[in-house]
């Protein structure tokens, strides 16, 4: 089983990996923030897979952590960078 | 049936066993952990009561265990969905956005909704504004709309509004 | 021979995961706007994060491991619901804007 699990990480590294292209791509800056997103699945996931294979239960807090963690990225990023709380002229930013 | 529970002590003491239960998870039943946990949950438990004060709704844990049944079925559906899409050659998508106006009261219900809305097939909040909510859909074929009210009797049930009150809050 | 067929249906489980987790990834090339993306990123990995902790679970040491799995995955669903909504909600209200300058006049 280990040794599956094992694979299992390294495939779920690898998708997060190829991921990480797109991201460095952008162009948006949304498409970036679109990793904080990914780390907070993928990275889960990875990193419930690697406390059984590694026998380390303490990376199942840090799994927690990180999914708890990435939703702060995503609202500081929101708030800072796009600043959605500041009034939009009404028909300026809408499109439909 | 009980009356609403309007004192902050009922709620104060349910938060609070919740919270327990997910300390006992957290620490793995470690039972040293115990007496630290009680010291804190209870503060988590009146803090969160200060904060987010009861607001009158009641869970009904029949509403709950059905909406539950239906999220995880739907949920199963919406990712077996977008990945069918992927994988044809095709890539059938037909992005567009639509605009709904709600019949749930505002609060939790309506942030529940909105949040269960982007975890379902094809639909992803983007706007919530009063009662008006934006949805991004993957494909404006489909009926969405129908989805989307089905999603809202469920989320209903949990907090146990029948459709009646719904339709009277409507006017 | 019960042990065997856990270990059968835990390993399909596995794969189910990886498929779809590779299928979201997937999704962030063939999906040609931000938003589309984001259907893909959600929804798929999600049900890839269910189907592991579904295979995870039977080897959890105690129930209140197996709880705290449940939990860790709950907390991740809201929080990519969340996450979704948020960056949607940037997008749609600001379509067009890119928020290099916005970010440049700080």
């Amino acid at each position: 089983m280990t040794l599956i699990l094992n694979a299992v990480a390294a495939f779920l590294l690898l998708t997060l990996l190829i991921a990480l292209i797109r991201i460095w791509r952008g162009p948006e800056p949304a498409d970036r923030m679109l990793a904080s997103q990914l780390f907070g699945t993928t990275g889960v996931a990875l990193l419930l897979v690697l406390s059984y294979a590694q026998s380390m239960p303490a990376l199942m807090d840090v799994a927690l952590t990180l999914a708890v963690l990435s939703v702060l990225a995503i609202v500081a990023f929101v708030t800072r960078v796009v600043r959605i709380e500041q009034p939009v002229d009404d028909d300026g930013g809408r499109h439909d | 049936m009980q009356s609403a529970p309007s004192l902050p002590a009922l709620s104060l003491l349910l938060r609070g066993a919740a919270l327990l239960v997910v300390w006992w998870a957290l620490t793995l039943g470690e039972t040293s952990a115990l007496g630290f946990g009680l010291g804190v949950t209870a503060l988590v438990a009146w803090l969160s009561v200060r904060l987010f004060p009861p607001s009158g709704y009641r869970l009904q844990p029949l509403g709950l265990l059905s909406f539950l049944g239906y999220f995880l079925t739907r949920s199963v559906v919406a990712g077996l969905d977008v990945a069918r899409r992927l994988l044809s050659p095709a890539l059938p998508v037909h992005p567009g956005e639509i605009t709904l106006t709600l019949h749930l009261p505002e609060g939790s219900p309506r942030w529940l909704l909105a949040n269960t809305l982007s975890l379902m097939p094809g639909t992803l909040s983007a706007l919530l504004e009063g009662d008006q909510l934006t949805l991004h859909c993957l494909d404006t074929r489909e009926p969405v709309e129908q989805d989307v009210r089905e999603t809202e009797r469920q989320v209903a049930r949990v907090f146990g509004l029948s459709l009646n009150d719904i339709g009277r809050a409507v006017q | 021979m019960i042990d065997s067929a856990v270990i059968a249906v835990q390993v399909v489980l596995l794969v189910l995961g990886c498929l779809f987790f590779a299928v979201g990834t997937l999704g962030l090339f063939r999906f040609s706007d931000t938003l589309t993306r984001i259907h893909a990123l959600t929804k798929v990995d999600n049900l890839g994060l269910g189907f592991i902790v579904l295979a995870l679970l039977p080897l959890a040491p105690s129930l209140a491991g197996g709880v705290k799995m449940v939990l860790i995955w709950a907390a991740a669903l809201a929080a990519s619901a969340t996450s979704a909504h948020l960056i949607a909600r940037a997008v749609h209200v600001r379509p067009e804007h890119s928020a290099v300058e916005e970010a440049a006049d700080d």
